[in-house]
């Protein structure tokens, strides 16, 4: 009976330890994301971008950890697009399936009902999907590689600016700025009024408004911009209202010197929901595949070889918050929460594919890089017109109507 | 869209919760005929529409009908019903069409016409057309035909018609498979003017049923005066004064309630009441 008692003790001490030393040989990342539900076109680019990166780390042999070689286990989980079961599942990866860490969702909505939840448990948060502010400097577990919605407002001030400047378009200009009523929204606006505040003799706001969601009828809105008379017309909308509200403002001839919807005008998808009405519009964005750096023309190449497609800015900044992480636990040496924590706080991935070249994280934990301008050409062309080094095409402006 | 609602609602006192879904799921039909077919989506209204009524009939004989009867209000088994047959739509269109947002572009989805002083985009006014045809089809079929004589029989009295002999279960998958053909008309419509997503519908929805309150639920001349006043008031506080758009919805909704507590049958109520009180003076 002794003998059994002993067996029985190193059968259940055996049953216990394997699995603790199996967990000390791979590293356990989570990921929850809007795979399906409303966000999930997108929600979809980011499962695969981060599938990609993590199988390039695993079929180059692993992540080197403390100079031993560890696999990635990624346990990626569906959201629904849904914010409270969002947060319940991240909090579901930190508290049950014990990650190392955990690759944020998509959706400034979303991301903000999961980054409550790192504090809780202390494991670094990393999200590729959301650039509204309000989700960092709150916590020091949650970093995000989106730079914030008000500078991508800057940047296209300082591209227009540079418009002023090459003689192409006369000050003082003013503007007609309508935004959607979200946050998103609210930090594009602040972006354009800021830098107006900051340059008044060039600038004025002829008119400012904002729009719900998903509006059904833009012609009471698009009659005050006819109204304001304004030089520059510039917009912040999802995909749905920017194609009603572009296809409304094509319909009802109004006329400006440059129109933009803020990030929406240079996707695929848009251009072939509004042909040549999408013509000349400037679209900022975190990320272009036509930046000229090399390690963006071999990321094209390799993301193309591995899913057959073109990568967009989401696959691009989904890679490379992926990346980012697993770089800072090589760093980290350890998969200590603190130590990772700590390796992202101060990581420089330097030949990043990001604008600008290398990604790191402002004290409050969000990235603060540059954005690229673009411009849609006739017959489906794009060119990048900023940052001025890495343009592949000269800025067309005023726009010339027919 | 109301006139769906509001038929489906004056035979068989249900409030369609799935008409969004319906309609969501016609715009993606037209989608579909769009980009296979090359079919014009106001062309298509002759494949969608019958398809669509025969589609409603169906789901009137394998669902609806099943539903307990009694009351003279909606009951709760058939909003649940209905808002289940919704998400059910809903996850459909995410299975076959995905969550890509979708649009339809024809040769004249740009153009517009000066119109008193303003230019109107050509969709809007073949979507304003297309809906006036359907309200003076609705109102011959209703006033000349005797399926509409029947249809207006139960909708005033179910037990008076069923009494003169009208095959009220009958009337009801036929009022059914109108109401989803309506449903279907306008997602068809709706598919040329908007950018759409399964859950494409949502806030028509609501803007419907603030129309129909308007209207005085039954009637359908009622459900147009009712959208006629809505779209007005929508566009006229956006143009001659400094309320913000952005509060449209809020005004909608602040009427519709304005409605209920003022005149709970109707704005076409109201007025025959005022006019009855000005004979009687």
């Amino acid at each position: 009976m002794k003998l059994l008692g002993v067996l029985r003790n190193c059968v259940l001490a055996g049953l216990v330890l394997v699995p603790a030393a199996h967990a000390q040989d791979v590293v356990r990342i989570g990921a929850v994301l809007p795979v399906t539900g409303k966000e999930s076109k997108i929600g979809s680019a980011y499962k695969q971008a981060t599938e990609v990166a993590v199988k390039e780390v695993n079929d180059a042999g692993g992540l080197t950890v403390g100079g031993k070689k560890l696999k990635i286990e990624l346990s990626l989980l569906d959201d629904t697009s849904d914010a409270a079961k969002s947060a319940q599942l991240v909090e579901q990866l930190m508290a049950q399936t014990k990650v190392h860490a955990v690759i944020g969702g998509y959706g400034s909505q979303l991301v903000q009902a999961q980054s409550v939840v790192p504090e809780r448990y202390g494991i670094p948060y990393v999200s590729g999907g959301a650039g509204a502010t309000s989700i960092y400097g709150r916590s020091k577990w949650v970093f995000g590689t989106l730079s914030p919605v008000e500078h991508l407002a800057a940047t296209q001030m300082d591209f227009l600016q540079d418009l002023v400047a090459s003689g192409k378009l006369k000050a003082p200009l003013s503007i007609a700025l309508v935004t959607e009523q979200t946050e998103h929204g609210n930090d594009y606006a602040k972006g354009v009024k800021d830098y107006i505040a900051a340059h008044p003799g060039s600038w004025k706001l002829a008119l400012e408004q904002k729009f719900e969601l998903y509006t059904q009828d833009f012609r009471p809105l698009l009659g005050r911009v006819q109204a304001a008379k304004a030089d520059i017309f510039m917009a912040d909308a999802h995909l749905e209202d920017f194609v009603l509200m572009q296809r409304t403002y094509t319909q009802m001839g109004i006329r400006n010197q440059m129109i933009t919807y803020g990030a929406r005008g240079a996707d695929e998808s848009g251009r072939q929901k509004l042909g040549a009405a999408a013509d000349y519009i400037f679209a900022s964005g975190w990320w272009s595949d036509l930046l000229p750096y090399p390690q963006v023309k071999a990321f094209n190449a390799r993301y193309k070889a591995a899913t057959g497609i073109a990568p967009q800015w989401y696959h691009a900044m989904e890679y490379e918050t992926v990346r980012g992480l697993l770089v800072a636990i090589q760093h980290a040496g350890s998969l200590d929460p603190e130590k990772i924590r700590a390796a992202l706080a101060s990581l420089r991935l330097t030949e990043s594919i990001v604008p600008g070249g290398v990604l790191y994280f402002t004290k409050t934990g969000q990235s603060d890089l540059p954005f690229v301008v673009t411009e849609n050409k006739p017959d489906g062309k794009v060119d990048l017109v900023w940052p001025k080094n890495d343009k592949t095409g000269e800025p067309v402006a005023p726009i010339p109507w027919h | 869209m109301s006139y769906g609602l509001a038929v489906i609602y004056g035979v068989m006192r249900i409030i369609n919760l799935a008409h969004a879904g319906l309609m969501m799921l016609a715009a993606y039909v037209t989608l579909t005929l769009n980009t296979r077919f090359g079919l014009d989506p106001f062309l298509s209204l002759v494949v969608v529409a019958p398809l669509f009524f025969g589609f409603g009939v169906v789901l009137d004989l394998t669902l609806i009908r099943r539903l307990p009867r009694g009351g003279t209000g909606p009951s709760m088994q058939s909003l649940l019903l209905l808002f289940g047959l919704w998400l059910v739509l809903q996850n459909l269109a995410y299975v076959v069409w995905g969550g890509d947002t979708q649009a339809i572009l024809t040769p004249y989805t740009m153009s517009s016409v000066p119109l008193l002083g303003e230019r109107y985009g050509v969709p809007l006014l073949l979507v304003f057309a297309v809906s006036l045809a359907s309200l003076v089809g609705l109102t011959i079929v209703l006033r000349r035909t005797f399926l509409g004589k029947a249809i207006r029989a139960v909708t005033q009295n179910r037990d008076a018609a069923l009494l003169s002999g009208v095959n009220a279960a009958r009337i009801s998958a036929v009022a059914f498979g109108l109401g989803t053909a309506f449903a279907a008309i306008a997602g068809t419509m709706l598919s040329a003017l908007y950018a759409f997503t399964p859950d494409f519908g949502r806030s028509l929805l609501l803007k419907a049923f603030c129309i129909i309150v308007l209207g005085g639920m039954e009637s359908f001349t009622g459900v147009a005066i009712g959208a006629l006043v809505l779209a007005l008031i929508e566009n006229l506080t956006g143009a001659y004064t400094d309320i913000p758009t952005s509060f449209q919805d809020a005004i909608s909704f602040s009427l519709l309630v304005l409605v209920l507590v003022v005149a709970p049958n109707g704005l076409p109520a109201l007025f025959r009441g005022f006019s009855r009180r000005a004979v009687a003076r």
